[in-house]
């Protein structure tokens, strides 16, 4: 019973899928999304702009969609935010392998494989490629983020040492981020609400255990109020149960409280054991025993002053009655979460009602600032004012919406935000490797010598390569002076000529350093540095011609391609300094906790920024490619935020400025307030990395009829 | 093993709001709600086709909830009005029909979602904030030491409910009797916090509502065989009553999750009734009178209790336990044994009634803060509108109690409201946009989405093809016949405004609702005498109202900005 299906061309599928799932998820994406509409098989309605509800509710079927959808999952569950960015992302990654691969005559990677079929060379290539990104995530990405972007990081705190929290700066991270997450018209109120509760909730020292401590009970922190508008949502102090008292005393002063898991009456038999009743006056004796007992046992609970019992099972009526005689209220059927959070902030032990009974006090009791019963909109709760022994102050968040899936959703969003904020409170470890890997001889070679010479030799170098691969340059300039003449065309529309001025010098680089000697020196290393700018010019300026893309688009591809031709010049510089300390070894530095960055898609222009730089060095032509990729993926979700924005707030305009400000060593300037957790923005990349590797290093699909077995079910069959 | 069966994939649509499907289904359902609305609005007979229960209603949360939806829209729609239904019990078809009016309006703009969200909200905010301030010229105090007001206000929401089948004199009376029932669940000595008690609605159909009433304490209905048997208790001191919550029947309890073996000839039915006669006997030398259970009383019990002239009266039910607690101060016994004396309640009195063809058990309560209203009507759909309308009523009261203000009803607030924003975003466009990115023609725009659709709601209380005007002083509403000449002499054709606070014959000058006008200030600040001397006005809730129109907004706020429908197909 196999049938199996060949899924040839894995990331072309991939790709189809991931376009798919994009065009549902861009629609909601950043401040200006919109809201999605979920209905559940029950025919109850979600309202969401999370990007993993949305995923869910799809229910997909492509095996690769659902691998797709799980990686997004499992990131969710550590992260909390970013599903929609990962698709995103993603969906450009494959865009960028797609379009490297269909045309990427690579001698170097194909030639020796050429003779076997063209499917299994497809997935050679993917593997090298799969196996490049796992290099790069591995030992390369974390030493970009240590040596170049780290000094672009901004810290939440007030004060790194002590880590205080100033509200300005919550405010502004909160703000962003439920501007993704949550309908336009309440973001603001919303995440106000949020850094009120995150203010009452801590105490002066904040501390990553009481992020936890929300995280893990999130869901009996907070109570839904259907019928009442949103703005009508507040915080409560205290905990608040949903349910209702089952005895109801009013209680002042003094309040103790105990925690009982069991039922307080003594019933005739535990399981496993026997009672043998002979007589009549036997049954009645028992039952009278048994009354008894729970009467003294509740009369001792109230001699130690308890007047609130609280109980994970449900109570017998005869605990319930003689409760209300001794004036101690109850609440019945906690759920076990609820029990464990109150035990968590109280560090309370359930009471055991003694065997042999003694007139001992109870020590696991605690004190209670109240209880009372609280109506929400003529549904009535259990209110307790407990008093924490932990660093959490407990408060509740009251949540109001007009139907219940928009409550369900600002639920969901304030418990994303709190995971968000539990990652941006953690040290992030980042190992890498400070050199590239492998160069050869010559090019360490080549090194040396230029380390002797003046900064000009290396431009000389470039200069000279073009000359014996005469036909390949005449195309790249050709296809440069087209580029060029686009942008003249439309920086009249989109981009100011001083701008474009500064950079187009660059672009038309050499002939006039040629220097003969030179170019004997270096033959071996030219064809390295064209085989990186060959497919880099091509792909943008087929990209221009193929695609047809806007106006915004095509300038800003060809922007790109002066960019990088520009950086090229200053290159040799920073290739010294690399190779001064030069040799392998790993390093392994972190992040502090609470690094930010402003939001608006400065964390992908930055790195999209570095990562080119870096490609430019690397001599490997798979790490080239991967960064090349990846740098040029990542510039796809500003792409996304800034995509209603015109004028000078449109996508090419702020990336020019952003480039030049790096170019130039200033500091950047961000046209939107707010900002965003470097560490969740860093493992959303990993994630994704992951995720890619994960597609391109399956083959084949192959479909069974039957449930796959779980492994480890045979091995213990084996055993037996 | 569970059977496991694949998940079918779901259906994704794009822009769902602009296709012509959602379009119709949205404009069926404003048909249905604002041919509903107001004291003129028509019925709707709901029925499945296949006999049974038909319901005749003109009220949201009978509509609402007995239409099936299914599209996910509309289904918002729906549900967040019955959510806010549920909590006000009054404005349903106002919030329907607002947030219906708001969506078609907006949408024939065709400006960016994002702007007409932001726009609404502010205009949402200044609505609220004149409504709440004190220069507000559309709601008055509401005076609890008079019933005047207190009357209008129940009557108007008796009034806006014509499946009631009430003729004016049953209005009057029933309004009282809700009035009353009202004023029983108010303690007489409250200090600080007070706890309003309840008022139970006892059933009694095919009567005249004339016959209806209200008493104070708990009716329980009884056979009249059963109520025979009951002895007369003669007795002038209170009646001491024991209240139980656990099984009386003799059923073993819950015996553990061990094992229990009986040896042969041991009788465990035996032992319990002993137990039970036990219990009887203490209550007995405790001179309690009355012993209620909410469960089963075993007969031999029963009899006994009879014997020793205790009234036994068993299957109260779980609903009357709460209100029984309350009346009789008693602890609800769950104890076969030892009962503390602290346990028992009392009572006044108790007598025996007879309403129509039903029997009752009365309990007449020391100091009462509980009440049973007894409701007739001729038939069953009228009943349960009925009963409806006097659960809204109680409610508003009780809502009035907390916020003690109330809005000219009649459409007069919503005119008054939507001319107070014309003239606002006309001359002040400026404070309302503040720093936003919008410009001050999409405030016009909007604005006039806005107020058209507010106007367009008290547009649905005429049903008859009449006309409705305006006045250009106070903002109010004004409505003419059908057949009436037209450009008379106002004066003489229109008699009040809708609320009732203003005649025709002041010097007014009027203007047709859906005609283009220049911005007015409807004037601000209601005189107090003014609403002294009006004696019949019509009135509405503050707190639902305010709700109404915030849920109203919220709702259409939150169906424009859909950009996806994810239809679970499972």
């Amino acid at each position: 019973m196999l049938s199996s299906m060949a899924a040839t061309g894995s990331v072309k599928a991939a790709l189809q899928v991931a376009e798919v799932l994009e065009a549902i998820v861009s629609c909601c994406m950043g401040p200006e999304g919109r809201q999605v509409l979920c209905t559940k098989p029950t025919g109850e309605v979600l309202l969401s702009r999370n990007g993993g509800r949305l995923l869910e509710a799809l229910h997909l079927q492509h095996p690769i969609a659902r691998m797709i959808v799980d990686c997004v999952s499992s990131h969710l569950k550590k992260t909390g935010d970013g599903a929609k960015t990962f698709i995103i992302f993603l969906c450009h990654l494959l865009r960028g392998l797609h379009a490297v691969t269909d045309r990427e005559k690579d001698p170097l990677m194909c030639e020796n494989i050429q003779t076997h079929g063209r499917y299994w060379k497809n997935c050679c290539q993917w593997k090298f490629i799969s196996q490049a990104l796992v290099t790069f995530q591995t030992q390369i990405l974390d030493g970009i983020m240590d040596q170049y972007l780290s000094r672009h990081f901004l810290s939440i705190f007030s004060s790194a040492k002590e880590r205080t929290l100033c509200r300005s700066s919550l405010e502004l991270l909160l703000e962003a981020y439920f501007c993704g997450r949550v309908g336009r018209n309440n973001h603001k109120f919303i995440s106000q609400l949020m850094c009120d509760y995150f203010f009452k909730c801590m105490t002066c020292k904040t501390e990553i255990d009481v992020f936890e401590l929300v995280d893990d009970y999130f869901v009996e922190l907070n109570v839904g109020v259907t019928g009442l508008p949103v703005s009508d949502s507040r915080i409560i102090a205290g905990l608040v149960l949903q349910k209702d008292f089952s005895v109801y005393c009013p209680a002042d002063g003094d309040i103790r409280m105990v925690i009982v898991t069991e039922t307080i009456q003594p019933l005739f038999s535990t399981s496993g054991s026997e009672f043998i009743l002979n007589s009549e006056a036997q049954f009645q004796t028992s039952q009278f025993w048994i009354m008894e007992k729970t009467k003294a046992i509740m009369k001792h609970l109230r001699s130690q002053n308890v007047k609130l019992l609280l109980s994970s099972v449900k109570q017998p009526d005869l605990v319930i009655y003689y409760a209300g005689v001794n004036g101690i209220s109850v609440v019945e059927c906690l759920s076990s979460s609820e029990v464990s959070l109150i035990q968590r902030i109280i560090g309370l032990s359930p009471f055991v009602p003694p065997q042999a009974f003694s007139q001992c006090e109870i020590s696991n009791t605690a004190l209670v600032k109240f209880c009372k019963p609280l109506i929400l909109r003529s549904k009535r709760y259990v209110h307790l004012g407990l008093i924490g022994t932990c660093t959490f102050i407990p408060h509740c968040v009251v949540l109001c919406g007009p139907v219940q899936g928009l409550i369900e959703q600002h639920e969901d969003a304030l418990h994303g935000a709190f995971k968000m904020l539990r990652q941006l409170f953690k040290d992030l470890d980042l190992n890498y490797m400070t050199q590239t890997s492998d160069q050869n001889g010559t090019s360490s070679l080549f090194i040396y010598k230029n380390s002797g010479e003046s900064y000009q030799a290396p431009d000389t170098g470039k200069g000279s390569i073009q000359r014996p691969y005469q036909d390949t340059v005449v195309e790249n300039k050709d296809e440069l002076e087209k580029t060029q003449t686009y942008l003249k065309v439309h920086s009249n529309l989109v981009i100011s000529d001083v701008e474009l001025e500064t950079y187009i010098p660059y672009s038309t680089p050499t002939d006039t350093f040629q220097t003969d000697e030179t170019l004997k020196c270096l033959s071996l290393e030219r064809n390295r540095l064209t085989d990186d700018y060959e497919p880099l010019l091509k792909n943008n300026s087929t990209a221009y011609s193929t695609r047809g893309n806007n106006r915004i688009d095509i300038s800003y591809e060809n922007l790109q391609v002066t960019n990088i031709t520009g950086k090229g010049s200053m290159l040799p510089v920073s290739y010294k300094l690399q190779n001064m300390g030069a040799s392998q070894s790993y390093l392994s530095s972190s992040m502090p906790a609470g690094c930010v960055l402003p939001v608006g898609g400065n964390f992908e222009i930055l790195l999209h920024y570095y990562l080119l730089n870096y490609a430019k060095k690397c001599h490997q032509s798979e790490e080239t490619m991967v960064s090349m990729i990846i740098a040029n993926a990542l510039l796809g979700i500003p792409r996304v935020l800034y995509k209603s924005k015109t004028g000078k707030y449109s996508f090419p305009h702020i990336y020019i400025r952003a480039v030049h400000a790096l170019q130039t060593n200033q500091p950047l300037v961000s046209s939107q307030t707010g900002l965003e957790s470097v560490t969740g923005k860093y493992q959303l990349l990993t994630s994704v990395l992951q995720c890619l590797t994960k597609i391109l290093t399956i083959d084949l699909v192959i479909t069974v009829k039957r449930h796959p077995q779980k492994v480890h079910n045979q091995d213990s069959e084996d055993e037996l | 093993m569970s059977r496991l069966e694949a998940k079918k994939p779901s259906l994704c649509k794009s822009e769902a709001l602009t296709s012509e499907r959602v379009r119709t289904t949205l404009s069926v359902l404003k048909r249905i709600v604002t041919s509903c609305y107001g004291p003129s609005g028509r019925l709707k007979q709901l029925h499945n086709g296949f006999g049974g229960y038909v319901c005749t209603t003109s009220q949201s949360s009978a509509l609402l909830s007995h239409l099936l939806v299914t599209h996910p829209i509309l289904k918002i729609l729906t549900t967040s009005v019955q959510n806010h239904v549920s909590g006000f019990r009054d404005c349903g078809l106002f919030t329907a029909i607002l947030c219906c009016n708001l969506i078609e309006n907006v949408q024939r703009l065709g400006l960016a979602p994002t702007t007409v969200i932001r726009l609404n909200k502010h205009l949402l905010s200044l609505c609220i904030s004149y409504l709440k301030s004190e220069t507000c010229g559309c709601r008055i105090p509401v005076d609890f030491s008079s019933t005047q007001i207190l009357l209008c206000l129940v009557r108007s929401i008796l009034t806006s409910k014509p499946a009631c089948m009430l003729t004016r004199k049953e209005t009057e009376h029933v309004s009282a009797l809700i009035l009353r029932a009202f004023l029983l669940t108010i303690p007489e000595n409250a200090e600080g916090h007070i706890i309003l008690g309840k008022s139970l609605i006892v059933p009694l159909k095919d009567q005249r509502v004339i016959d209806s009433t209200v008493l104070p304490g708990i009716l329980i209905e009884m056979s009249e065989v059963q109520l025979m048997r009951l002895l007369p208790i003669k007795k002038s001191t209170a009646l001491k009553v024991a209240l139980f919550c656990t099984t009386l029947s003799g059923d073993i309890s819950d015996t553990g999750e061990g094992t229990v073996v009986v040896s042969y000839g041991v009788s465990l039915e035996n032992a319990v009734l002993d137990q039970l006669l036990n219990l009887g006997r203490q209550l007995v030398s405790d001179h309690v009178d009355l012993v209620l259970c909410q469960k089963v009383i075993h007969p031999s019990l029963k009899q006994f209790l009879n014997m020793h002239r205790v009234i036994a009266i068993d299957r109260i039910g779980v609903t009357l336990m709460e209100p029984l607690t309350k009346m009789t101060g008693t602890q609800p016994i769950g104890s076969l044994g030892s009962i503390s004396p602290n346990s028992y309640g009392s009572v006044k009195d108790v007598c025996t009634a007879k309403f129509g063809s039903k029997h009752f058990f009365h309990l007449i309560p020391n100091e009462a803060t509980i009440c049973s209203l007894l409701l007739c009507n001729r038939n069953d759909t009228a009943w349960d509108e009925l009963k409806l309308t006097c659960q809204t009523a109680l409610h508003v009261l009780q809502l009035t109690l907390k916020e003690s203000w109330a809005l000219l009803g009649g459409g007069c607030t919503e005119t008054h409201l939507a001319a107070y924003i014309r003239h606002k975003t006309h001359n002040d466009p400026k404070s309302i946009l503040k720093d936003d990115e919008c410009t001050q023609t999409e405030l016009q725009l909007i604005a006039e989405a806005f107020c058209s659709a507010l106007e367009s709601v008290v547009g649905s209380l005429e049903h008859d093809g009449g006309e409705i005007l305006t006045d250009m002083k106070y903002g109010h509403f004004w409505s003419v016949q059908a057949d009436s000449p037209c450009v008379a002499n106002w004066p003489d054709l229109l008699s009040h405004c809708g609320c009732g606070l203003y005649n025709s014959q002041e010097e007014l000058s009027w203007c047709f609702l859906r005609s283009t006008r220049h911005p007015f200030v409807p004037q601000t600040c209601l005189p107090l005498e003014a609403v002294g001397s009006a004696s019949n006005l019509t009135l509405d809730c503050l707190t639902a109202k305010l709700s109404g129109l915030q849920v109203a907004v919220e709702t259409a706020n939150l169906i424009l900005d859909l950009s996806y429908v994810i239809e679970d197909k499972n």
